[in-house]
């Protein structure tokens, strides 16, 4: 498959070579072409541009005869659908303790971890010509050219299946104006443990109606085949792509930080970097929770209700039986965090006022500080 | 049902100013034609015929008191399928013609939502939290998304009545 970097294309397109003023921005050089069908592959493995980057292509270019494919993989990071809940999906402690990035995708469906293991399908079309089953036949045929007797299948719900048990690929998908996207990823060598560290929530007592995720035993297509690697199997896409729709395009690289031919790009990547997207889409919800707090002499049961609008607290109960912890402590604890984020950082902070305000007493001290650490693990 | 088409078809003459001066429509349409006295039929019609406008990203708005209630076409819910979630606006946001709005996810894909008019938010439909289903059961009805003001009428004269909304469907399956 013939690699281009996409200066290389602008080289040779002459037109877009004569008209080499400075808006050659990539709808411009894709209208030059006049190619129906492209494929495009992400020089970046950082999840926020390569989210802008589909953006940016589902609003600027003109897909209303012409499909694109777009490949890319990510560093480790682990990506919720547009009205999912954080807390009730993944483990965020673990995450940031291994500095693992979380993401909310502009389409639906259910949450996945991303590594450079995983590979990222994303199939643009007209909102006319989308159709998720021949997408993913593009995959399960080019797998099976590769492999001509392995067992992969798309079932109903669009996953695909390795041997009739395993997930190696989910699906989801966004309707605009007048384009769609469908996106896929194929699990081709990613870590098997650490997806299942960091999908494993552990915020308990969530009520919420945010869309929740449909959990499924998965295998890397490496454990089936030691020769299958990301490399190997986006190149066969790609290949399938281009028979499937009669398409004979090359393989371009795309910097999806090129502000000078992705213009607006580096906003739209910084507005899904940002708190208000990633924590603060969240459905309204509540945490409705029992738990254990612990010291030398005592252990008692504490309980936390808490309502939460846009990742904001906006209403805080935290009851300590009173021969624990004085009803002033635990009150004065809700009451400080009415009105701001569900966020650990912030919360300790406040803790941490709080605990200066305590008079001199070590039993005391503890306690609330037990308290506190259980109360901002549960963020 | 002949009659009724030809009263809507009739209507696409009509000036949108009737909408505004007339008093607010409290029951469906259908209901209203059949009550009405037959020499008062016409103007009726007219009033609650255009009362539903469209735009071709295929939600309507209803135009009642001043206020615009919105949701998406039997068309839409049909090509969207079951919808499992209704991502809408916060009371008092304010929204331009054409803005993205929302989204609405069903197992299809999450589809986003375009305000048909210029206005505030005034209402959105709690119910859709509990039963997003209500979309596809009674979209005209029940299944409203949004309630708006109106911050410029005129916007209405560029949405489709129903007669132009039937014809833009049909367009589009060729």
């Amino acid at each position: 498959m013939m690699l281009r970097t996409f200066s290389n294309l602008c080289a040779q397109s002459q037109a877009c070579f004569r008209s080499a003023r400075a808006k050659s921005t990539l709808s411009a050089v894709i209208d030059e072409t006049g190619k129906s069908g492209l494929i495009l592959k992400s020089v970046s493995t950082d999840i926020f541009e390569n989210l802008a980057l589909e953006d940016w292509i589902h609003d600027h270019v003109d897909l209303q005869n012409r499909s694109m494919l777009f490949l890319w993989s990510n560093a480790p990071a682990v990506v919720i659908g547009r009205h999912q809940n954080p807390w009730q999906e993944c483990n965020l402690q673990v995450m940031r303790q291994k500095g693992i990035p979380l993401a909310r995708r502009r389409s639906g469906g259910g949450t996945v971890f991303h590594d450079l293991g995983n590979v990222n399908l994303t199939f643009f079309t007209s909102k006319k010509n989308y159709d998720r089953h021949r997408n993913l036949q593009v995959v399960t045929s080019a797998l099976k050219g590769l492999r001509p007797d392995m067992d992969v299948r798309a079932t109903e719900r669009f996953d695909i299946l390795l041997n009739g048990q395993h997930k190696i690929s989910g699906t989801a998908a966004k309707l605009g104006r007048t384009a769609a996207y469908h996106h896929c990823t194929l699990l081709c060598s990613a870590d098997r443990a650490l997806l299942s560290a960091v999908l494993k929530p552990t915020c308990q007592g969530i009520k919420s109606n945010a869309t929740q995720s449909v959990p499924s035993p998965v295998k890397n297509l490496l454990d089936e085949d030691p020769t299958l690697d990301c490399d190997t199997i986006m190149d066969s896409v790609a290949s399938q792509y281009n028979t499937e729709f009669g398409f004979s395009s090359p393989v371009t690289l795309v910097d999806p930080s090129d502000e000078l031919s992705l213009p607006g790009i580096q906003r739209m990547a910084r507005e899904l970097l940002a708190w208000e997207w990633t924590f603060g889409r969240t459905p309204k919800f509540s945490i409705c929770t029992t738990f254990e707090l612990k010291n030398d002499t005592s252990i008692c049961n504490a309980t936390l209700n808490m309502d939460i609008k846009n990742g904001i607290i906006e209403s805080c109960d935290i009851e300590v039986p009173s021969d624990w912890l004085p009803v002033e402590l635990s009150r004065e604890f809700s009451l400080h965090l009415i009105g701001g984020k569900l966020c650990p950082y912030q919360t300790s902070v406040i803790a941490a006022e709080l605990l200066r305000t305590i008079p001199q007493n070590k039993e005391l001290e503890r306690k609330m500080y037990n308290l506190c650490r259980r109360v901002v693990f549960m963020m | 049902m002949a009659m009724r088409v030809a009263f809507r078809c009739l209507t696409a003459n009509f000036s949108p100013v009737l909408i505004q001066r007339s008093r607010p429509v409290q029951i469906s349409a259908s209901r209203l034609l059949w009550k009405a006295n037959p020499a008062q039929s016409l103007s009726t019609a007219s009033r609650l015929s255009t009362a539903l406008k469209f735009t071709d990203k295929h939600e309507w708005v209803r135009v009642e008191g001043g206020i615009g209630t919105v949701g998406i076409s039997k068309f839409a819910q049909e090509a969207l399928g079951d919808v499992v979630y209704c991502g809408l606006p916060e009371v008092g946001q304010k929204l331009e013609q054409m803005e993205e709005f929302g989204a609405l996810e069903s197992v299809k894909a999450a589809s986003e939502l375009y305000s048909p008019l210029t206005g505030e938010v005034t209402e959105i439909n709690t119910e859709l939290a509990v039963n997003p289903g209500l979309v596809n059961k009674s979209c005209y009805e029940v299944g409203w998304l949004i309630k708006m003001t109106i911050d410029n009428p005129a916007e209405l004269d560029g949405l489709m009545d129903d007669c132009s909304y039937e014809k833009f469907i049909k367009s589009l399956d060729e």
